[in-house]
């Protein structure tokens, strides 16, 4: 089995222009997934522009998690378009050819999943490595470089169980980084944390929309959500009922499900 | 380490106490001479040769063919595991028949079957080269073990949990990429104890290959008792089962050993 793998074909060149950058980096239409006989999204459309951060929230069982899944081609859907940048996600049926897409889309999860017998450098540096095929020298600089950024310098050499839940998530993050993607999504990375250790997350993720990475994430965190968000986007039983700025979101929402939701929410 | 330094001394000494007193009442007043007459002919049961000059026989070469018979179970039981796991149907399907297959199969059938399956000798690069009955035993045992081996790797992949597997897949990797960088390095510890059980059940049943006409340690108990007197088959047996004792309740012990430290890590 070969570890390297060559990029097949070129990642889509970041738009330079105005009038392209208005163009959207992700765009979902029609989505529908079934597993097994229920049907966990039924109709699914939404778009992000490059640069733009945007929250989708709902209840739980929604299909928040499924949507994300359907934007890095974790699972294969039964109707409707994914686009990202210039891939097709539905068409992308094999392994290899969607090593170019999880170049652009890096993915955080709940629950953390850093490699339990890798040290916290190592977890970074092995998928640009064994996947991208990059130099080990470059990567490693790039990795500490990244720890840096969310604030973990020091703990290269430690284990991922040697950490508290915050700064595995925030080594999660860097190794999402270390892929040097387009696109981050985040899957309620904050709800398996102590309260304490929110914060210290969350604003490595502000910092990340600041710089004007694109980033979707699930969130149960409404304020934070108010914040960074320049879109929200909220699901129920499998579809969009409602999007639009946080500031109109929340404070006059049309459809009593949403109202519903962010009377128990808030 | 301690609690399990006491199981074993403890263990060695009940056992050796037990086949002393079951010596004892066997053998009576005649005892002291039968022991001398046995230990006389130790040489041949552990090297099977008179003076240790060679280890080709005996108790030797009981180790010598569950040592390969392990190896070969252990490449050809990963491949099968492999199979087993294959998301293909066309792979898993002949994977999990031929697991079943072997598994099910009466080792010393098995051992048999080889005799008269394999050819005495076969053509390599068109020189003949002989199958000895040595290796048509090692291939004998380690068919049904590979079996044993495809299913410790089987539950070892299943025991990582699958948020590895999703989080490997969103950094590129593919199914055996992840196999090998993630998911056995992290199943690896799960596994040893039970490979350290297979190999012990795997030398035990390293007694049956007297049926294919190796020099192991029963044929030259055979000889043995052939050339000194049936008086002495009693004495003889209880030497071979005092020898495989010694050889497999070390490995017992260490596995335990190893159970322990796997559980607590937890
Ligand atoms: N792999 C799967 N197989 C079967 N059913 C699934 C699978 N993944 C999700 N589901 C089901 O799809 C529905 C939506 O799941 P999803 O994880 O997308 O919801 P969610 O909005 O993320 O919920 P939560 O807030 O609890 O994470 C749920 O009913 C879930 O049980
Ligand atoms: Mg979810």
């Amino acid at each position: 089995m070969t570890d390297v793998q060559p990029i097949q074909g070129q990642p889509a060149p970041k738009p330079q222009t105005q009038d392209q950058s208005s163009a959207p980096l992700i765009e979902l239409r029609d989505v529908h997934k079934s597993f097994g006989s229920i049907e966990v999204l039924k109709g699914v459309s939404m778009s992000v522009r490059d640069g733009g951060v945007v929250c989708i929230i709902g209840p739980s069982g929604s299909g928040k998690s499924t949507i994300l899944r359907c934007i890095n081609g974790l699972i294969t859907i039964d109707r409707g378009t994914v686009r990202v940048g210039s891939f097709a996600v539905e068409t992308l049926k094999k392994d290899k050819e969607l090593v170019p897409l999880r170049h652009e889309v890096a993915m955080v999860f709940q629950q953390y999943n850093l490699f339990p017998h890798r040290t916290v450098l190592q977890n970074l540096t092995m998928a640009p490595v064994q996947v991208l095929g990059e130099k080990p020298a470059v990567v490693r600089e790039r990795a500490l470089a990244l720890l840096a950024k969310v604030r973990l310098t020091g703990k290269e050499n430690a284990y991922p169980g040697e950490l508290s839940g915050g700064q595995q998530q925030r080594v999660a993050i860097a190794r999402a980084l270390a892929m040097q993607p387009r696109v981050i999504l985040f899957d309620e990375v904050t709800a398996a944390l102590d309260p304490e250790m929110v914060s210290e997350v969350l604003n490595v993720i502000r910092d990340l929309a600041r710089e004007g990475m694109t980033c979707v994430l699930v969130t149960h965190e409404m304020r934070f959500a108010q914040e960074v968000a320049d879109e929200i986007f909220f699901t129920d039983k499998g579809v969009i009922v409602e999007h639009g700025p946080p500031g109109r979101l929340f404070k006059c929402p049309n459809d009593p499900r949403l109202k519903a939701f962010l009377d128990k929410v808030l | 380490m301690n609690a399990h330094v006491k199981i074993f001394l403890v263990g060695v000494l009940g056992v050796t106490l037990v086949l002393v007193a079951l010596f004892v009442a066997v053998y009576g007043a005649d005892s002291g001479a039968i022991l001398r007459g046995v230990a006389g002919r130790t040489p041949l049961l552990l090297s099977g040769s008179a003076d240790f000059s060679a280890f080709e026989g005996g108790f030797a070469a009981n180790i010598v063919i569950s040592l390969w018979a392990m190896a070969l179970a252990a490449v050809a039981g990963t491949a099968l595991g492999v199979g087993m796991i294959s998301q293909s149907a066309v792979i898993r399907g002949p994977s999990v028949l031929v697991m079943n297959v072997l598994r099910n199969s009466p080792w010393l059938v098995v051992l048999y079957a080889m005799l008269y399956l394999l050819p005495f000798e076969v053509r390599i690069f068109g020189r003949f080269v002989e199958i000895s009955p040595m290796i048509k035993a090692t291939i004998g045992l380690a068919l049904p073990v590979t079996a044993n081996i495809a299913e410790v790797f089987r539950g070892g992949v299943g025991s990582v949990p699958t948020g590895q597997w999703e989080s490997a897949r969103a950094l590129g990797y593919r199914r055996l990429q992840i196999l090998r960088r993630v998911v056995v390095p992290q199943a690896i510890p799960i596994m040893t104890p039970n490979l350290m059980t297979t190999y012990a059940m795997l030398f035990i049943g390293s007694s049956l290959v007297v049926v294919t006409g190796t020099h192991d340690v029963l044929s030259v108990a055979r000889t043995v008792i052939a050339s000194d007197g049936d008086h002495v088959a009693t004495a003889v047996y209880l030497y071979i089962l005092y020898l495989f004792f010694l050889f497999c309740f070390p490995i017992a012990i260490l596995t335990r050993w190893l159970e322990q430290r796997v559980r607590v890590r937890k």
